[in-house]
């Protein structure tokens, strides 16, 4: 047996089969188990038995996950159920609409596990919130737009910037990072000469799938959402679908890709 | 979120060996889920995803054992260790399968879980002591108690103590 300078423990044998030790170490423990019968038996019994406990519980890990542990579900689910409240509190709040208001807005949400819905429910959320606000509707106000976009750029991971909507109509005042459960996101704000307020929301999604633009009824509100190369994005005004569709498209038609 | 998917089936062996009833072993991971999904936005990187999600597991399946008032050593064996004991299998490899499945349920509960997490579910001695609550030295000394245990246990036939068999 080779000189080793330190002694070979029981936690050295465990550490040994468990892969724990660092190189030498593993090594000085080979070295030690070549010249020990004792604690080569001992090694390859717990070796052994660390195997058929493997083997015994293997097959579970293969197994089909039962559909109620879908973590897509589940998250979903909780979006869902999060965002009914947080919006039945954000409307009571913003419109001073009695209990009887709020309470008949909890059939209409339903959990509809889709991400254009959960898009659109999460746009609408901030939007009641935020344009609500007075005096401060947004953190970032129109003159900071290139810091905004960079901002809301970098927390997303994916180059954005509030659309120019002059065209069609609304002045850009300013944006927001906005918090969904999926991450952050980003609120765009604008208002019309009549001083109505419209958002753009958006936040990358994880299913890549182009989807087309439609128009998703939240509560009293509407949306229009659609998903291009990973971005979901939502149009949100106190307007008739129409004009909604019309703005939503104003915008698909000049994002820039990526 | 991917990362979360790819340790609901290790996350479902760990609790089935635990709790050796699938239905509150799959109850079990959906409330650990629910409550990982759930914070999921708190977490910066997903470098020791697995240990928080054995972690979040675990504290569930030991309040859940608290509020139940279960003891480990009142449980009822499950069907396949009822069934060797009335038809022992045939075979000398499937026999000792099913003692060392009757063996792991007589070791004391922190050494079973220190027992899968690291020889099953091979996480480090420090995932491990992360996701028990306990110092590295209290994982390693309750491994090799495990282990020598579970060893006596299937190699000499030690008796165990009573227990209800169908």
């Amino acid at each position: 047996m080779s000189s080793i300078a330190r002694p070979i423990t029981d936690d050295d044998l465990h550490a040994y089969i468990d892969e724990q030790l660092d190189p030498t170490r593993m090594g000085e423990v080979a070295a030690h188990l070549r010249a020990s019968t004792e604690d080569a038996a001992k090694v390859s019994a717990y070796r052994d038995q660390r195997d058929m406990l493997r083997a015994a519980f293997a097959d579970i890990a293969a197994e089909p996950i039962p559909a109620y542990l879908n973590p897509h579900a589940i998250r979903q689910d909780i979006v869902s159920r999060r965002n009914m409240w947080r919006m039945a509190a954000a409307i009571v709040l913003a419109f001073g609409i009695g209990g009887g208001g709020g309470w008949s807005m909890h059939a209409q949400l339903a959990p509809q596990p889709r991400t254009i819905t959960l898009l659109a429910e999460e746009a609408v959320a901030n939007h009641v919130v935020y344009t609500a606000d007075k005096r401060r509707p947004t953190e970032l106000g129109a003159e900071q737009r290139d810091d905004l976009a960079r901002w809301v750029s970098n927390r997303i991971q994916h180059q954005v910037a509030p659309p120019d909507l002059a065209l069609a109509g609304y002045r850009y005042m300013g944006g927001r990072l906005a918090a969904t459960d999926s991450g952050p996101a980003g609120m765009f704000m604008y208002q019309n000469d009549a001083g109505l307020r419209l958002t753009v929301f958006v936040r990358p999604v994880a299913d890549k799938t182009n989807r087309p633009q439609e128009i998703v009824g939240v509560g009293a509100m509407e949306g229009c959402a659609w998903i291009d190369r990973g971005i979901g994005y939502t149009v949100v005004a106190a307007l008739p679908s129409a004009e909604l569709k019309r703005v939503a498209t104003e915008i698909a038609g000049r994002t820039p890709a990526g | 979120m991917s990362k979360v998917e790819t340790c609901v089936p290790a996350l479902r062996r760990y609790a089935i060996a635990l709790l050796r009833d699938r239905d509150q072993a799959d109850d079990l991971v959906h409330d650990c889920l629910v409550n990982a999904i759930s914070k999921l936005h708190t977490r910066r990187d997903d470098a020791d995803m697995r240990a928080w999600l054995f972690a979040i597991l675990h504290n569930l399946f030991i309040s859940q054992r608290r509020r139940l008032k279960i003891k480990p050593d009142t449980m009822e064996l499950n069907d396949a260790t009822s069934n060797f004991a009335s038809h022992p299998a045939p075979q000398d490899e499937r026999l000792h399968w099913r003692d060392m499945l009757r063996g792991l349920d007589h070791l004391p509960e922190d050494q079973r879980s220190v027992l899968l997490l690291v020889g099953v579910e091979d996480l480090s001695y420090a995932e491990t002591a992360t996701v028990l609550g306990v110092p590295i030295g209290t994982v390693m000394s309750r491994l090799a108690r495990a282990r020598e245990r579970l060893r006596q246990y299937t190699e000499n036939g030690i008796p165990a103590p009573p227990r209800r068999v169908q």
